[in-house]
């Protein structure tokens, strides 16, 4: 099913360059080119019946430093459209890659808010809590944090703020164990006794 | 829905239409307001009495359930789901540990399978009392609150003597349940289910009927199909705006395949199809399709363990899996990314909460502000699945 949709794509949009990631164990998935998201999920809508956008789901890979015998490898973001057809009972999880980008300069795509209106809040959601511009959203704010909140907590490198509107975040008497901690797996090496949240 | 002069009127009126002005008046609903179920808080721009717009705010109930997901192992995650839609807890485990199964491979013992399906129907009938309960409330009659809280009080007893807890049970495991169920409890969950078939034909002669119900439930609010696909809504949602859909049936997990039960669509019998009335008669008809279930488990039920082998440090291989199971509230997805760790690389949660107050400024220009107290209820949102 998935490779006759992928040769679809590629017939009616060879620029996107879709391929198809075959998975052994749970679910395959094709990735696209970020530039034709927006025709891509035109086609998938009006051509072929995945008329129900369910989620955006994103995914944070961060660089990899080179080992012996594995090269470098540059940090990317994923942005997961995970589409229905209820009509033909299927299901798709539709993939573009992103780069990271910086807090000032976010990783950019285009939204998909006039094929789908469920796209709207997720969107959203996605920019809150994982830093993704979404280009012609009509209403790109945060939704799940406040507005003045800094940083995107799903990015792996994220660090807490200290303290939020003259609160602090995380007083030391209200800590969990360190080992409970978010962060402590990233930031294994800046864990100290003193320390535990790296900040 | 604004009120127009007729021609007579107008030249009869002492006042002259456009003099006559009307201010926009911005109204907030919450966060600590009864009818919003929760922390919602629901900005309103009111022309009169009427909606011309309402914007939902939502994550005063953040926690970050994605980012707990990630930082603690495939079992601790367990407890962090069960307090997204706490009204529905045994549904919510449900899901995650068909997920991590499915990349395992483990299989689970049938009398686990059969005690799953027993506690999460339970649930639904529990979750959708609830739903009778605060939704009569919402639209001004108290009684029918006491009567939906006298039986979900057994089904809460049930699940306390299961698992130790009433809310938050942390019952369903990677692999099977935690804890047998034995022949006295099974002898009471069917004398209860005889008695639930009774109580929801009382329930929809006391509410469901009543004038003033309907007269505020009908044509109120209406979700129809095309809107339902454009936000991608799920669950009695959907279906009751006619739509014939339900994973239990459409995508079958578990042991649902050898169930015989029927599901309830809206029918438009009181006034338009997807209307807050609609919404309403499905979820009590759900609560008999799951009555029917029980009975089948019941009679069905193997000895047997009822839990399956599972590894003690479990560490699924490189995957990634979009699992979603029918909820109460509609469809619960997890999106579980794995790396090979003891934790996962990446949860995310598809909850039908969030897409079904999304919904709400589509529906809400055009209604008077206490349609929209009867909007909100009916759509039946849990603020702990809306925020994470």
């Amino acid at each position: 099913m998935l490779e006759e949709i992928v040769e679809a794509i590629n017939k009616k949009i060879p620029e996107a360059n879709a391929t198809l990631n075959k998975a052994e164990i749970g679910d395959s998935t094709i990735n696209v080119d970020s530039k034709y998201i927006l025709p891509v999920c035109k086609f998938l809508k009006t051509e072929k019946y995945f008329n129900v956008l369910q989620v955006v789901s994103t995914v944070d890979y961060l660089p990899v430093e080179e080992k012996e015998g594995q090269p470098a490898q540059e940090g990317y973001i994923e942005v997961c459209y995970i589409l229905a057809s209820y009509s033909k009972n299927l299901e798709l999880i539709l993939k573009a890659k992103l780069p990271r980008g910086s807090a000032e300069n976010l990783p950019k795509i285009d939204s998909v808010c006039s094929l789908w209106s469920a796209a709207n809040f997720q969107e959203r959601e996605a920019y809150d809590m994982m830093g993704i511009d979404f280009v012609g959203h009509p209403d790109l704010r945060r939704i799940l944090t406040s507005q003045n909140w800094e940083g995107h907590p799903l990015r792996k490198d994220y660090v807490v703020q200290e303290v939020f509107n003259g609160m602090v975040v995380n007083p030391p008497e209200k800590m969990n164990l360190p080992d409970q901690q978010f962060g402590v797996k990233n930031n294994a090496n800046s864990m100290s006794n003193k320390n535990p949240m790296g900040m | 829905m604004s009120y127009e002069l007729t021609p007579e009127e107008k030249s009869e009126s002492p006042v002259k239409e456009d003099k006559i002005k009307s201010d926009i008046l911005t109204v907030n609903m919450g966060p600590q307001h009864p009818s919003t179920h929760g922390v919602l808080r629901v900005e309103i721009k009111t022309d009169s009495e009427i909606v011309t717009e309402a914007i939902p705010h939502i994550g005063y109930l953040h926690r970050c359930f994605e980012k707990h997901a990630e930082n603690v192992d495939f079992r601790g995650v367990l407890p962090f789901a069960d307090r997204m839609d706490y009204l529905a807890a045994m549904n919510m485990e449900w899901g995650w540990c068909l997920a991590v199964e499915k990349l395992l491979k483990v299989e689970v013992p049938r009398r686990a399978e059969f005690i799953r399906v027993i506690v999460a129907e339970l649930n639904r009938i529990a979750s959708h009392l609830m739903f009778f309960g605060t939704y009569s409330i919402d639209l001004g009659a108290f009684t029918p609150f006491l009567y939906a809280f006298q039986e979900r009080e057994f089904i809460l007893r049930i699940f306390e003597e299961l698992s130790g807890a009433r809310l938050l049970y942390n019952y369903i495991w990677v692999g099977g349940v935690w804890n047998d169920i034995n022949d006295d409890q099974l002898k009471r969950i069917s004398s209860f289910v005889t008695r639930m078939e009774g109580e929801v034909e009382k329930y929809h002669n006391l509410v469901g009927l009543n004038k003033i119900f309907v007269e505020r439930t009908a044509n109120v609010g209406i979700m129809n199909e095309e809107l339902c696909f454009d936000y991608g809504a799920t669950g009695p949602v959907l279906r009751g705006a006619g739509v014939n859909w339900d994973l239990r049936k459409n995508r079958p997990y578990g042991i649902y395949p050898e169930f015989d039960f029927n599901i309830p669509v809206g029918t438009g019998e009181k006034g338009t199809l997807g209307d807050c009335w609609d919404r309403y008669w499905v979820r009590m008809r759900e609560i008999l399709e799951s009555v029917k279930i029980i009975r089948q488990c019941l009679d069905g039920i193997e000895s047997g363990p009822v839990m399956g082998k599972v590894s003690k440090i479990i560490k699924p291989p490189k995957a990634e899996i979009f699992l979603r199971t029918e909820c109460p509230r509609g469809e619960l997805g997890y999106h579980l990314i794995t790396d090979g760790n003891k934790e996962a690389y990446r949860v995310k949660v598809k909850s039908s909460c969030f897409t079904h107050v999304s919904m709400l400024p589509a529906v809400s220009p055009g209604l008077m502000i206490a349609d929209l107290v009867a909007t909100i209820g009916s759509i039946d949102i849990v603020l702990g699945e809306v925020d994470r």
